[in-house]
């Protein structure tokens, strides 16, 4: 559908104009893009999630730590409360929308370097699996079984119930598990790219394998990687939630979101919003970097270039 | 706006759902309640948890019952008592009473049960409430003497609390495990059904004999076991439970607007403390808990007040005493700390801490008040290495001494004598973190003087000392929400057991 609607707007352009110059490779790139609107939603959502999470301080009204017992669970503005808390406040009355704000950096951090610490361990499996082959592929691929057999969240709830909760201790565990799909899909790709003219012609001239897997291998896989990445961020900001509700993740007082849905579900009967908005936003980070996920897979997509 | 709305839709419905259920309800007669927890053993002797208490006040007798009300000792299956000298207690026992299963009662069940429960061989999961007694001897029929190891002047509270009596025939041939799956005593109700961890029934003995606990007015009882709270709530709502209790402060608060549910609230003996390790056993180096100003600037740091009010609510008293102030000798003339946190700051900086300090802070019950006390620590300096264990393992943890600092909790199981909780934790044990020789030496005296007077006198000396020296910072007593229908007329006591002989329909 969307990839559909993307040519027409293409061919709508200004056919006679490309036929004469003809738009180059970047300039059609960046009117995919543009043109793709699930790609678009879910850019300016992260966009915005990411430039709140990194100007907390400026934007938070409150202290997120500051408790004010004698204040608790107001309720947000649209219910009844006061603009004093726009968003309410929790248990202990500590400001919800300081929370908030302050649980997108966790979210994001969490995200972004559980993502980069699997996409390292992935991206080097796959890619030398794929290319070497052989005894490599055989070693990489088994441990990829092994690791698909061990069901994620379960491996991280033991590991952090022994090691105990901890930001750091939940980005390692997650990062550290995490790197089964890159290496999957890295190691179909680089088999891929392997077979192509440009390698051989490469290898033919001499060049050492580390340039051939960084200027040749790499460069022309990275669509792929970067599609596994957003999925694998969305994952792990999940699978945080999850441990932080179950009580295992990030430890109080700090914000998070699992902990503020997991605090707030004693209530739920009676103050649903205390589950309802940190879930909303939960949920609007996921979906808006899946759809950019998507969309970057359809913009980048080999059948789309030419 | 809203949210009136949303309340009132939720009432409706749940009005509209309960109507119907109600009536068929108390055709029927019976009660239907909701436990949190699943029992352990329904044979009481082998369970330590509140849900057990409440089945073995229901369905087994004391030779004693003490009175909620008054505190006053009454004979239940024993008529009458005395002390022939300081370790004998001699019983006459009433007579022509039977067993659920028509057992006559007699001197040889007392006897039998007796001897069984205090031959530490037969593993009876609380010690402490029977290794005080030696064995018992039948002079006739109807009278018994217990003889005890040592001087126990509690004695008695025990035998009105923990101590039940069971049928020496057929517990003999039964054993904990038949008795754990067909429970059969002498109470105001039999058990009818039990399904391990869903629920089990009970019915109203007919025959039950003229006991101080009363008659029992509901035909019948079953007791589910629903874990979460919040389904309970809902099942309140749509009519099929009649009666839950320990109901978090929050919700029973809303419940009790709701209009439809009478909410009580009752205190219980149990009481919030943070335990600092002053005797330095944890690893922690330097360890700041070992100078007595940082263990007086945690009990200046936190706004007790403030806590009970907004969180615990109820019934719950701010507590200054390691020991809950209704229990025989817990004195509350002691050094008492005010909320003060720029006092407790410069205690800090005095103890050469003027930055504060980090700490791991452990905690198993009560997040949300844990998380409260963390927050008022962090904020005189004391920053929070925030843990949050099960009960088992931190209490593990504390017996060996590697904790520095935690939130814990104790029930007294209870029993109104302070030695049931200063004296569990300050005699040296494998719990005690301030290992005090002076407070020891006071406790010994205080608790096996059979004199009241001495009894005080001592136990005022050891809790003086152990709040001078900041060992504990305690904090409040608990209490406890039950939440039931307005059809349902009831009155709980401030032990935290729910007595259904004393519930009836209205």
């Amino acid at each position: 559908m969307a990839e559909s609607m993307t040519n027409t707007a293409t061919d709508k352009l200004d056919p006679l104009l490309e036929e004469i110059t003809g738009p180059t490779p970047g300039q059609l790139l960046w009117r995919r893009v543009f043109g793709h609107r699930g790609l678009m939603i879910g850019a300016v959502v992260v966009g915005i999630l990411t430039v709140i999470a990194i100007l907390a301080p400026l934007l938070a009204p409150h202290d997120p730590y500051a408790q004010s017992l004698l204040a608790r669970m107001k309720p947000p503005v649209f219910l009844g409360g006061t603009w004093e808390h726009p968003l309410g406040t929790d248990h202990l009355g500590r400001d919800y929308l300081s929370r908030l704000i302050y649980g997108a950096r966790v979210s994001l951090l969490i995200g972004v370097v559980a993502a980069a610490i699997s996409g390292l361990i992935g991206t080097a499996m796959g890619v030398a699996a794929g290319y070497f082959g052989g005894r490599v592929d055989a070693v990489v691929t088994f441990l990829i079984n092994v690791r698909l057999a061990m069901p994620v969240v379960l491996v991280a709830l033991a590991v952090v119930a022994i090691l105990g909760g901890s930001l750091t201790v939940v980005i390692c565990v997650l990062g550290l598990l995490l790197w089964d799909r890159f290496a999957v899909v890295m190691r179909a790709s680089t088999l891929q790219v392997r077979q192509r003219e440009y390698v051989a012609a490469a290898e033919a001239i001499g060049a050492s394998v580390p340039r051939i897997l960084l200027t040749e291998i790499m460069p022309n896989i990275a669509n792929n990687l970067i599609v596994v990445v957003t999925l694998e961020m969305a994952h792990a900001i999940l699978l945080e939630a999850a441990l932080s509700f179950l009580g295992l993740g990030v430890q109080p007082p700090t914000p998070s979101w699992g902990l503020m849905v997991s605090e707030g579900k004693n209530m739920m009967l009676f103050e649903p919003w205390l589950v309802l908005i940190p879930g909303a936003v939960l949920f609007a980070l996921v979906l808006a970097i899946n759809l950019m996920g998507d969309g970057l897979r359809d913009v980048t997509a080999s059948e789309n270039r030419s | 706006m809203k949210h009136s709305i949303l309340k009132t839709t939720v009432a409706a419905l749940a009005l509209a759902v309960s109507a119907g259920a109600a009536l068929a309800d108390k055709a029927e007669g019976q009660l239907n309640v909701a436990f949190t927890k699943e029992l352990e053993n329904v044979d009481s002797y082998f369970n330590s948890s509140r849900e057990g208490v409440v089945m073995q006040r229901a369905v087994w007798d004391g030779l004693i019952y003490r009175d909620p009300a008054t505190n006053e000792y009454k004979g239940n299956l024993a008529t009458s008592w005395e002390w022939i000298d300081d370790t004998t207690l001699e019983f006459k026992l009433r007579e022509g009473v039977t067993f659920h299963n028509g057992e006559a009662f007699n001197a040889d069940d007392v006897v039998y049960t007796v001897n069984f429960v205090a031959d530490e061989a037969n593993g009876v999961k609380t010690q402490r409430n029977v290794n005080w007694m030696k064995s018992a001897e039948k002079i006739d029929d109807y009278t018994v003497r217990i003889y005890l190891k040592d001087k126990f002047p509690a004695a008695i509270e025990f035998l009105s609390g923990p101590v039940s009596i069971y049928p020496n025939e057929y517990y003999a041939e039964a054993g904990p495990t038949g008795m754990g799956l067909k429970p059969v005593g002498t109470g105001p109700y039999k058990v009818v059904s039990v399904v391990p961890g869903q629920h089990f029934v009970l019915e109203k003995n007919e025959d039950y004999h003229d006991s101080p606990k009363g008659q029992p007015a509901i035909d019948k009882v079953d007791i589910r076991t629903i874990p979460d709270v919040n389904t309970q709530i809902a099942e309140m709502f749509s009519g099929s439970l009649d009666l839950i209790w320990q109901v978090p402060a929050d919700q029973a608060e809303k419940l009790g607007q709701m209009g439809q549910f009478t909410v009580a609230n009752e205190s219980t003996m149990r009481v919030g403390y943070l335990n600092m390790d002053a005797a330095g056993r944890s690893k922690m180096d330097p360890n700041p808990f070992t100078d007595v100003r940082v263990r007086q600037a945690v009990n200046h740091a936190i706004d007790r007040k403030t806590i009970v009010a907004a969180l615990l609510k109820g019934q719950s008293k701010v507590v200054s005493t390691p020991c809950f102030p209704s229990q025989f000798g817990c004195v509350q003339d002691v050094t008492v700390y005010d909320y003060d946190p720029e006092k407790a700051k410069a205690l800090l900086a005095e103890a050469g801490y003027p930055d504060g300090f980090e700490t791991e802070f452990y905690a198993y019950r009560n997040r949300e008040y844990a998380e409260a006390i963390a927050s008022y620590l962090n904020a005189v300096g004391i920053k929070t290495d925030f843990k949050m264990l099960k009960y088992s393992a931190l209490r593990e943890l504390n017996m060996k001494g590697e904790v520095p600092l935690s939130f814990l909790t104790w029930g007294s199981y209870s029993i109104n004598d302070a030695s049931a909780m200063v004296s569990q934790f300050f005699k040296h044990g494998s719990l005690d973190d301030a290992r005090d020789d002076q407070v020891l030496a006071d406790l010994n005296v205080a608790d096996s003087a059979t004199d009241p007077d001495t009894r005080i006198e001592y136990y005022d000396k050891a809790l003086k000392r152990i709040t001078a020296q900041a060992y504990w910072a305690p904090l409040f007593s608990y209490n406890t929400n039950y939440v039931f229908k307005t059809s349902v007329n009831y009155t709980p006591t401030a032990d935290e057991v729910l007595r259904f002989t004393t519930m009836s329909w209205n």
